[in-house]
């Protein structure tokens, strides 16, 4: 971090390249305060969007109930908040911008238990010590506001100034005086999507203040104030999102730990992480231990390399949480991650067991629903006639995508009036048929028996509405009814080509691929199983070797304790050898050789480069042992065995992919086959 | 070839040479039976090249020699099906017509050519000679006990390990080992191998007569046996599962501590019962031994529990607590006679023993409890 500080700053390298010629090493020096401002500026103020978190959380801490922002060419030339908070008293205004001094805590103990989303009196200095700043600030109560003005190291003297109670803050010409820095800013649009990005996620972390956010005069976003968390999570994940939110809990009042978010369906998954937030005491957060156990809650719900919809809110007492371990506070850490990561993972996959979660089969007439929704999908927070439209890294992360970065906000080019959902993609029907086409499916790998030329018929009509989409099978919308238990002992049942299942149920047919929908039977068991202590495990009657590399000894001293809740007893019997002693029962049914079994798991964990987190590894080696203890497909069943495997199914959940993300059961509606067949 | 034969006795035998065709193969000679008539008799083979059989039928009468061969299948279901009591089997070239009483099938079969040459006569190896009936029982003691599943556990085969006369049969899957031993009527020698299961289930077929006696020749790749004499003898040839048999001998315990006797249906029938309430991924049962009691306890998550108590005449040691799978506990008892049996233990997570006097012998290793 210092070294880059230094190359960023003017100053710093110019006595360096002093030092060098010289020869000598230079005397040492106290730095000048305004360079040390500015150092401590390079790890708070990394670029327009730093500037405007550090404000409004300022105009958050002063219990603002609106809090406006302006910005100005991505905010490089301007970044204005104002707010209706607490305001700061005259006297005080000098202070606010010298380094170290804040309002919000006194002693160390305070450390302990922040309750403020500030507390190290830092942000105001350094931003101050690298742009032109002003505030003006009115107390509550008081008669008259009163302006402070600065500009790198010079201050102007207070001077009494008109203005509203609350704060307003400005902050011109960013980096004026780092040129350095100033040159590593991104384009104006990228900037300028940060900072929408930045503050949809304060919002929902705040839904009850009201946000204005105005990029170049336009309104970007507006949001009023007093909304419920789910009002807010709705307004900014757009209209149509909105009903695919499930409501995740767990924890009571006055528990330690606390969670509440909405998750999305399955079908909601998107192909980046914008659309899933993290709050962690009304902190916008990316912690590891929380976006992982709420993946890990989705999978086998979705493709693995898609991302969930969901904002999770945890509360958490304050003792159990360290805000103060990341430069800008986007990290935190948490005393007991573990429990915190069950909790999380709980909540998200109580609410979408809840949930039916069968994907419809798309026999070819889906699209036009799509086309519907994305007609009706404008952000429910665009003001003016200006949409959001390719706003945010979505935009930008995705080529091919309607508007591209010449799309951002305030650009004025929106993708042809076809408004989008802002934190995702957009639900254009062009380019998700485009996408659908290219992957042969909306998302999910489709099975090759549906395959667009094995389930489309010949005569379908090419350019017809929504021919496009045709082929974008198991799109994952969402069957109109909740309920659909799978029928057991359905008087119907076929078993096609060793691999599928048909059968029938209220709606129409169900198909299920009997190696997915097993692997995802026993994939829940073994996690719930493994909840409740280790696996079963069956001893050997004489010890099984492998052989070991110094790599896979290496692995087996890190899995250890992994190893013993699997219930494979394994150990160093040699300097290269591991002796197996015992393995999980069920690993033997399926006649999975263990053997090879633990000598893939050994291989896998040396290849992960990072030691993973141990519920991490865990979820993998369960999917590994599932896929493997699983019916495969080409294996036929017996009537017995049909039966099972659907009564265990339907006993677990009604959920809709393997482990791997593979749908496990798709429908066909009777409402679909009679339009297929004309009725 | 023409030949008169008796119906059922070429039903027994098609049925028995059924098992060994191969049941996928790209070479459809191997799904046949080569009938073979020679002067007052007739011989059945089928081979999957693995194993031949060979059974001779003499309740036939020749009227011409010859060689036929012809999809087992469809000749067994003719011979199946017809109601008369004997049968004429005549065939030119490559068809054969199989005349009864009111009926006449013609069957196109391949050239006896393509069927493969059986093996010979074993090499002059070690042999021995026992009661067809003695055999069968250490078979049907054993075979259980090896893998089912092709891992790398699974010894698909069982050992036979005679000693002069002496003769022990063992089979394993890793977790549970059976050893059963019986007497020969004759043998010389030493010898070791390991005979696959397939054979030894189409063996025990074989035998209808238990007092018959079989002859067990061996040589480095095959075995064979040939059961009964004469006219009627079978003969059954099968190479031998190469590799090398785990030192079952380290594997039985010797110094258990805890002893107790019991009744093998009453404890089958307990085991059973208990085995209703496990499931998948927890198949253990947990017993639990203490002074005349015998508790089994089983537990499957969200399906429920058992319990059931048995009285035991007598066990010495201290109390203790272990778990088994149930399946191979009932898998053992099927299969030794009615009447006592002897467990010993020494701890929960050593192996455990179910004996039967000197003859029986199985090691069973625990699983863990929860
Ligand atoms: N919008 C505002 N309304 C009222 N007071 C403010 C406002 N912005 C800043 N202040 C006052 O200025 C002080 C310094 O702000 P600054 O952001 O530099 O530090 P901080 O918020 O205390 O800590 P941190 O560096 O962690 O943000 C605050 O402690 C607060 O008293
Ligand atoms: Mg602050």
């Amino acid at each position: 971090m210092g070294v880059r500080t230094c190359s960023d700053c003017t100053l710093a390298s110019r006595a360096s390249a002093q030092g060098a010629v010289d020869g000598r090493q230079m005397p040492i020096r106290r730095l000048p305060p305004l360079l040390v401002n500015q150092i401590a500026a390079g790890e708070v103020v990394e670029r327009p969007a730093s500037v405007v978190k550090e404000l409004v959380e300022n105009s958050l801490d002063a219990g603002a109930t609106r809090v406006r922002v302006e910005i100005e060419q991505g905010g490089r030339e301007l970044i204005r908040v104002i707010d209706d908070g607490a305001g700061i008293d005259p006297e005080d205004l000098p202070l606010a911008i010298a380094p170290h001094a804040t309002s919000k805590i006194a002693a160390a103990e305070d450390l302990e238990a922040v309750r403020t989303l500030g507390f190290r009196g830092e942000a105001l200095a350094s931003i101050a010590s690298v742009s032109r700043m002003r505030i003006v600030s009115r107390p509550r109560g008081a008669e008259t506001a009163a302006v402070i003005e600065t500009e790198g190291d010079r201050v102007e003297p207070v001077r009494p100034a008109a203005g509203p109670q609350g704060t307003r803050i400005e902050v011109r010409s960013l980096f004026f005086n780092v040129p350095a820095r100033r040159k590593f800013l991104r384009g104006e649009s990228t900037e300028a999507g940060r900072i929408a990005d930045l503050i949809a996620a304060l919002a929902m972390a705040q839904p009850h203040v009201g946000f204005t956010l105005t990029q170049d005069g336009r309104a970007a976003l507006e949001v009023p104030l007093g909304h419920s968390a789910r009002d807010r999570v709705a307004a900014i994940l757009g209209r149509d999102v909105a009903p695919e939110l499930l409501e995740a809990r767990s924890g009571d009042e006055g528990a330690w730990v606390r969670v509440w978010g909405l998750v999305g369906r399955p079908s909601t998954a998107r192909r980046t992480g914008r659309a899933l937030r993290i709050f962690v005491n009304g902190r916008v957060v990316a912690d590891r231990v929380v976006l992982h156990a709420v993946r890990e809650a989705y999978r086998g719900l979705i493709d693995p390399t898609r991302h969930p919809t969901a904002a999770v809110f945890l509360e958490v007492d304050p003792g159990e949480v360290d805000v103060n371990v990341h430069p800008t506070k986007a990290e935190v850490r948490f005393r007991n991650s573990s429990a915190i990561h069950q909790a999380v993972h709980r909540a998200v996959r109580a609410a979408l067991r809840a949930a039916d979660l069968v994907p419809e089969f798309d026999l070819g007439r889906g699209g036009s629903r799509d086309a519907e929704r994305a007609r009706g999908a404008l952000p429910s927070f665009v003001t003016g006639s200006e949409p959001l439209s390719g706003a945010g890294p979505a935009g930008i992360e995705e080529p091919g995508s309607a508007g591209g970065p010449a799309a951002a906000v305030g650009s004025g080019s929106g993708s042809g009036g076809s408004a989008a959902a802002p934190y995702g993609e957009s639900d254009d029907l062009l380019r998700r048929a485009a996408a659908a086409l290219r992957s042969g499916s909306g998302g999910f790998s489709t099975p090759a028996a549906f395959a667009p030329g094995a389930s489309a018929p010949p005569s379908t009509h090419p350019g017809s509405p929504g021919a496009a989409a045709r082929s974008a099978v198991a799109r994952g919308v969402r069957p109109p009814i909740e309920q659909l238990p799978i029928p057991v002992a359905a008087v119907r049942v076929l078993q096609v080509h060793d691999a599928y299942l048909v059968l029938e149920d209220a709606e129409g047919l169900r198909i299920i691929d009997q190696h997915a929908l097993h692997e995802r039977a026993m994939f829940e068991r073994i996690r719930t199983r493994l909840a409740a202590g280790a696996l079963e495990r069956q001893r050997l009657l004489l010890p099984q070797s492998i052989e070991a590399d110094p790599g896979r000894m290496e692995s087996l001293a890190r899995v250890g304790p992994l190893l013993e809740r699997l219930g494979i007893d394994a150990e160093p019997s040699g300097p290269r050898t591991i002796a197996i002693h015992a393995l999980p029962t069920l690993l033997f049914e399926r006649g999975v050789d263990p053997v090879r079994f633990v000598e893939a798991l050994l291989d896998r964990a040396t290849d992960s480069e990072e030691s993973p987190s141990e519920e991490g590894a865990l979820g993998d080696v369960i999917a590994m042992m599932a896929c493997k203890a699983a019916i495969k497909a080409g294996d036929r069943l017996r009537a017995a065995e049909i039966d099972e495997l659907l009564r265990r199914a339907d006993e677990l959940e009604r959920s809709s992919a393997c482990p791997h993300g593979r749908p496990t059961t798709l429908r066909i509606s009777l409402r679909q086959l009679d339009r297929q067949f004309g009725r | 070839m023409k030949v008169v034969c008796d119906r059922s006795a070429l039903l027994d035998a098609l049925t028995l040479a059924q098992g060994v065709t191969a049941a996928r193969t790209p070479q459809p000679a191997l799904q046949c039976v080569r009938l073979s008539a020679t002067p007052g008799s007739l011989a059945v083979a089928a081979t999957d090249l693995e194993i031949a059989l060979r059974i001779g039928l003499a309740q036939v009468d020749v009227k011409q020699e010859g060689d036929a061969v012809i999809p087992a299948d469809k000749l067994l279901q003719i011979v199946r099906a017809s109601e008369d009591a004997t049968l004429t089997i005549e065939t030119a070239k490559t068809t054969m017509h199989i005349r009864g009483a009111d009926s006449h099938f013609k069957v196109y079969g391949p050239e006896v050519k393509d069927f493969p040459a059986l093996p010979g006569p074993a090499e002059k190896g070690p042999t021995c000679e026992i009661p067809a009936g003695s055999l069968r029982r250490l078979i049907t003691r054993t075979i259980f006990a090896t893998a089912v599943e092709n891992s790398r556990f699974a010894i698909n085969g069982v050992l036979f390990d005679r000693q002069g006369r002496k003769l022990r049969l063992v089979a394993t899957d890793g977790r549970r080992l059976a050893l059963a031993k019986g007497e020969c009527g004759s043998g010389e020698g030493e010898h070791r191998c390991i005979v696959p299961t397939k054979a030894l289930n189409v063996l025990v077929r074989l035998v209808d007569d238990p007092e018959a006696p079989i002859q067990i020749a061996a040589d480095q790749g095959r075995i064979r046996f040939t059961v009964g004499i004469g006219e009627d003898a079978a003969v059954l040839t099968s190479v031998l599962v190469e590799g090398a048999f785990p030192p079952f001998e380290d594997v039985i315990p010797k110094d258990q501590d805890k002893r107790l006797a019991i009744d093998a249906g009453e404890l089958s029938s307990a085991v059973r019962r208990a085995a209703l309430l496990t499931n998948e991924e927890s198949k253990g049962v947990r017993f639990s031994f203490a002074d005349r009691t015998l508790t089994l306890s089983s537990r499957a998550p969200e399906m429920g529990e058992a319990e059931i108590h048995l009285d035991l005449d007598e066990y010495q040691g201290e109390s203790m607590e272990i778990g088994f799978n149930p399946a191979f506990v009932i898998d053992a008892l099927k299969h030794v006679d009615g009447g006592p049996v002897t467990i010993e233990l020494k701890a929960p997570n050593k192996p455990g023993l179910i004996k039967q006097g000197q003859d029986f012998t199985y090691v069973l290793m625990p699983v863990s409890l929860p």
